[in-house]
């Protein structure tokens, strides 16, 4: 985007539709107290930080987040290897894998509960869950992308086959499970947020449906700013560490949707 | 999918279903946690028989099916809107980059409290889910149309209308339907949590509420059924795409 001295047209329309937003709520043109002043939201949000109430919220969980991620990615990557090395462990196992893929995930967490109780425990399998997919679909192309020619290049110079896979393909396969784990980030946020508002008593998400039940709108949205700013901040953070840790992918011309 | 390259699947799969029946009886699981497959398929074929399954089913369908009419039909609109017209991208393009971020599900207690708990407040939460991928892919689509192909339309007097509608729709129905594929998984998701939060409506409600009620062989019937909506969903869709995609070679298998 070019940077000039003027706002653009879409600032202008986002600035006039947050003027909008706040004189509306002020001057009570919806009829009802559950569309609060912009200003209130802020102050809701400054308010529960510095108590820090919602550090402490959030902090729960993107910890669940995070064990979810890596739990789930590394059994996706796992597997993915195993699918793509040994095809007959896809034939075998791969219906199974199509066959859980299509449940919604809000689905799964009533018969976890019964297994696994209300706690960290559940919500971390649910995102591990969620996350086991996208990675396993991407780890596979990876590993279909790998040239032949290298592997056989390789092999012609006598690098023994640990080297061959730490050396080869792994460096081959990295930018696609990268590329998984970012879709995957997203969802896992989600994910965990969605666990703790249908079960238990933890975290951000039984925070937004409890100031729900209590009706205190501000809270509610404060709470769904500080989710997108995470979610967009996260997304960012790991598009700066997947430049750096796979910048010679990018060198060669590479997009980032692998 | 040829029969004779997913049977070793499906003897795994039965396999399991055997050795799950054998673990429970067994006493290796606890029937009250993992009822015995046995146990719970007379469970599922009286929910089809007796036809209960029907309301709960075309329920959730309609929420799905209703936000994703609305949802796709508003991003592919807008987004066709962003990719042709510079002034409208300029315009909107700060709004959805803004918006698009917030985590749908995460919506669904403010939308509660403003439309309640009704069709209304579904549908929109599933509609919301929807509109943002399809409309970013359609974005995507618009902008990648060959710019020698929208050239020659010019040349041979194509009006903006006729090139809009005979050469970047069609050049761009891939990226739209990608975008819709997506959508339609998160539709399922939202419409079964809109469902789980709200208490009542079809299939989301009825699990959560039959795990509350520890009427677990019902809960796991119920799943079946949902997982069975979602693959089915699935199936639909990449048909569909195949079908109107047919002109790319890329897909032809």
């Amino acid at each position: 985007m070019r940077l000039s001295a003027r706002p653009s047209s879409g600032v202008v329309l986002v600035a006039c539709l947050l003027l909008l937003w706040e004189v509306s709520a002020r001057l009570d043109w919806m009829h009802t107290p559950n569309w609060p002043p912009l200003t209130d939201v802020l102050v809701a949000l400054a308010h529960d930080t510095l108590t820090g109430e919602l550090p402490l919220l959030v902090g729960g969980t993107l910890w669940r987040m995070a064990a979810g991620l890596a739990a789930g990615g590394a059994a996706g990557v796992v597997v993915g290897m195993l699918f793509a090395t040994l095809p007959m462990t896809a034939r075998l196992f791969g219906p199974m894998v199509e066959l859980v893929r299509p449940i919604p995930i809000p689905a799964v967490i009533p018969p976890l509960v019964l297994f696994l109780g209300l706690d960290n425990t559940m919500k971390v399998t649910v995102v591990a869950l969620t996350v086991f997919f996208p990675v396993l679909t991407n780890t596979m192309q990876g590993v279909a992308a790998v040239e032949a020619d290298t592997l056989a290049m390789g092999r012609t110079f006598g690098i023994g086959p640990l080297r061959r896979a730490l050396r080869i393909t792994l460096p081959a396969v990295l930018p696609y499970i990268l590329a998984g784990f970012r879709v995957s980030l997203a969802l896992a946020l989600v994910v965990a947020v969605v666990a703790e508002m249908i079960a238990g008593e933890q975290g951000i998400g039984h925070y937004l449906v409890m100031m729900q039940f209590a009706g205190r709108a501000p809270e509610i949205y404060a709470t769904v700013l500080v989710l997108a700013v995470l979610g967009y901040g996260l997304n960012r953070a790991f598009l700066v560490m997947e430049h750096r840790t796979i910048h010679w992918w990018f060198a060669m011309g590479r997009q980032a949707d692998g | 999918m040829k029969l004779s390259r997913i049977w070793p699947g499906l003897v795994v799969l039965a396999l399991l279903l055997a050795g799950l029946e054998a673990a429970v009886n067994a006493g290796l699981i606890r029937r009250a946690l993992m009822p015995a497959p046995s146990a719970i398929a007379p469970v599922l074929w009286g929910l089809l028989e007796s036809g209960e399954v029907l309301e709960p089913l075309f329920a959730t369908l309609r929420l799905v099916f209703a936000g994703f009419a609305i949802g796709s039909v508003l991003g592919i609109a807008v987004g066709l809107a962003m990719g042709w017209f510079p002034a409208a991208f300029r315009l909107l393009e700060p709004l959805v980059e803004l918006l698009r971020p917030i985590p749908k599900a995460a919506l669904v207690p403010a939308l509660m409290l403003f439309l309640g708990i009704g069709e209304t407040m579904k549908i929109t939460s599933v509609s919301l889910a929807v509109l943002f991928p399809v409309l970013v892919n359609t974005l995507q689509g618009v902008r990648g149309v060959d710019r020698v192909m929208l050239d020659a339309a010019r040349t041979h007097g194509w009006g903006p209308a006729h090139t809009l509608l005979h050469l970047v729709l069609p050049a761009a129905l891939p990226f739209i339907l990608a975008g819709m594929r997506i959508s339609l998984g998160l539709a399922l998701v939202l419409a079964v949590l809109a469902e789980m939060l709200t208490g009542q409506g079809g299939l989301g409600f009825l699990i959560l509420d039959m795990q509350r009620s520890f009427l677990i062989r019902q809960m796991y019937a119920w799943l079946v059924i949902l997982a069975v909506v979602g693959l089915a969903l699935n199936g639909l869709f990449l048909f569909v795409e195949r079908r109107a995609l047919h002109w790319q070679p890329a897909l032809r298998p």
